[in-house]
């Protein structure tokens, strides 16, 4: 191979500004939305002339915009894979103007879009505006999504043997909650609307010739829930479900998982029931039963 | 059907018949490709798990994107570790970003090191880009300014990628739609000046340097002529789109003509060396994903004494 002789930054614009100026300057204007018309904006024109140079077809505003549009149409494509159900809710036009507001305020702060959406309800709860008048199940539906995204792939940790439960005594024992598991509190049943959401789509890719525009008109929704809804949102055999639960249930689970021992959690759950303990005692071991089957109990981080 | 001028392009040239003579299919074919026993792969991809988890068809090693599988538990470890029964796995990244103006971020390096534990991977390739400032993704592979700084940052991330990893490094030449005013080089010369300060190996995409040539206009075989052969441990092949006034790098068709003939030309330079064909939008079957990739086997030497 020969070998270049090394020779010094040319003075040509952009070569001395060196690479830290010249990355933050490209990615500032790839990270500007699209217009309207899915073009490129305007004002990134300066920054593209400085830096790119134009060939026989293309004007350096046009090569930069290649870049922007690969940009805006890989995280919205990625993120409406995630929150379907939102797209669904809100219909394509609202949904398309919530997804750029807010990529364009969060972005990507990770090598993997999976965490795409994990500012999003945070988001949501500071921008009510953009889902109007549907706030409250916008909320919950994206409360779901991104439950249904960290139930996919966090970690599963080591399930607590039965025999532990026999031998430790209720006020000593203490059992972790498995990391996939996301415990929530809805106004909506959104579980529900995931559901008819599903059907909605397999019916439309069922029609071949229309699937497309099938799938693009889908919006569905729920009424408001006239009580909580409890859901747990977990994994079993590497697919995702929700899992409703009883006010009591939902608040035993957040003790366990809170580090209470099982007693006291129990306590904490039953604490306004007017049930009798026999009919708690019954109702807890069949909760118990049902959950160790799924594999919910692990040993809690602190121990 | 791969068009016979192909073949007879590539058993016309000097050097490929030189090693296909004496080449053994047991020894590497240089210091940065001790990989010859692999062959022709394809990358593993979600719409194929089943068929390949069910028929179990016969491939001579997978390509991971990195990424997909560097997550801590559920489906994609799972189907990893079922795959990694039955076949070898090499690891493909596309976030680290070696031409970063920024070091490599540590905690995606403990990931991707834990990864290769599992996998064995032989070898590790990531992209000749950028792609993140201040902690901000564009999720893209961009191209370098061919400029003396970039040089020294791209080649530095590389090397602690490779020391913190203990794992051979590839480096894999990006299509590219854009150019710098900057740049002091050519993209061949920057490619090998990276990689000779690295003490890399090479990903020679030949797909990327056909869409590349036609963007800026250059002759593609001077590309591939220009590159240091004896650091080329691993070749993509891939489909691309022409658009009126550009080609863009889709990976979602058959590899073409031109893309065929490239190959041939690197082949007869670098000997053989593992191949594999990146299809990643519009995936077919898995046997037509499969088929398209096993025609690199016309232009690989040995390959039927191999699969005999």
């Amino acid at each position: 191979m020969q070998k270049l002789s090394r020779r010094k930054s040319s003075s040509r614009p952009g070569a001395a500004s060196g690479l830290a100026e010249l990355q933050r300057a490209i990615t500032g204007a790839l990270m500007k939305p699209l217009t309207a018309d899915e073009e490129m904006q305007p004002s990134n024109t300066a920054v593209a002339e400085r830096f790119i140079k134009p060939n026989d077809r293309l004007t350096a505003f046009e090569r930069l915009q290649i870049y922007s549009q690969q940009y805006w149409w890989r995280l919205l494509g990625a993120f409406g894979e995630d929150f379907s159900g939102l797209r669904a809710v809100l219909g394509e036009k609202k949904f398309d103007r919530l997804a750029t507001a807010y990529l364009e305020e969060h972005g990507s702060a990770s090598w993997t879009l999976r965490n795409l959406g994990s500012q999003l309800t945070a988001f949501l709860e500071k921008n009510p505006k953009l889902t109007h008048p549907r706030t409250a199940l916008a909320l919950d539906v994206a409360r779901v999504e991104w439950a249904r995204v960290l139930a996919f792939d966090e970690p599963a940790r080591k399930v607590v043997a039965p025999e532990k439960f026999a031998r430790t005594p209720a006020d000593r024992l203490r059992l972790g909650l498995q990391p996939y598991i996301v415990l929530l509190q809805l106004s909506h049943p959104v579980d529900e609307l995931m559901r008819r959401l599903k059907h909605t789509e397999f019916s439309a890719v069922s029609n071949a010739v229309a699937a497309a525009e099938n799938r693009k008109r889908a919006r569905v929704t729920v009424r408001r829930s006239g009580q909580p809804v409890f859901l747990a949102v977990h994994r079993l055999e590497n697919s995702v479900y929700f899992k409703r639960h009883d006010r009591e249930a939902h608040t035993l689970l957040l003790a366990l998982r809170g580090g209470a021992t099982i007693e006291a959690a129990c306590e904490t759950a039953f604490a306004d029931s007017k049930e009798s303990p026999e009919k708690c005692a019954a109702k807890i071991r069949e909760w118990f039963s049902r959950w160790a089957e799924f594999g919910w109990f692990c040993v809690p981080l602190r121990q | 059907m791969v068009n016979c001028s192909i073949r007879r392009s590539a058993i016309r040239h000097s050097k490929f018949r030189i090693q296909h003579s004496t080449f053994s299919p047991t020894l590497p074919a240089n210091r940065f490709n001790s990989f010859t026993a692999y062959g022709v792969g394809i990358g593993l991809r979600i719409p194929h798990y089943d068929h390949i988890l069910g028929k179990k068809p016969a491939v001579d090693w997978f390509e991971i994107i990195s990424e997909n599988y560097m997550v801590d538990g559920g489906r994609p470890l799972a189907v990893l570790d079922q795959i990694l029964e039955q076949y070898r796995v090499v690891q493909h990244g596309v976030s680290m970003y070696f031409g970063n103006a920024a070091r490599p971020n540590r905690e995606h390096l403990k990931k991707l090191k834990a990864l290769t534990k599992r996998t064995q991977t032989p070898w590790l390739s990531d992209h000749l880009c950028w792609g993140s400032v201040d902690g901000r993704f564009t999720h893209d592979l961009l191209p370098m300014p061919y400029t003396w700084e970039a040089v020294e940052w791209t080649a530095r991330n590389i090397r602690e990628v490779q020391d913190f990893t203990g794992i051979p490094v590839a480096v894999e030449n990006v299509s590219s739609y854009a150019a710098f005013h900057a740049s002091e080089m050519t993209e061949w010369e920057f490619l090998n000046e990276v990689v000779e300060r690295a003490d890399c190996g090479i990903l020679l995409d030949v797909n990327n340097i056909y869409v590349s040539s036609k963007n800026h206009t250059f002759d593609p075989y001077v590309y591939i002529d220009a590159v240091s052969a004896q650091r080329v441990a691993q070749i993509h092949i891939a489909g691309h789109t022409k658009f009126k006034k550009y080609l863009l790098d889709t990976h979602d068709h058959p590899v073409l003509d031109p893309v065929w003939k490239m190959y041939a030309h690197a082949i007869a330079r670098t000997g053989r060396t593992a191949t594999l064909l990146e299809w990643d939008d519009h995936i077919p079957s898995f046997g037509e994903v499969h088929a398209e990739a096993l025609k690199a086997n016309n232009f690989l030497p040995h390959a039927k004494a191999l699969a005999a």
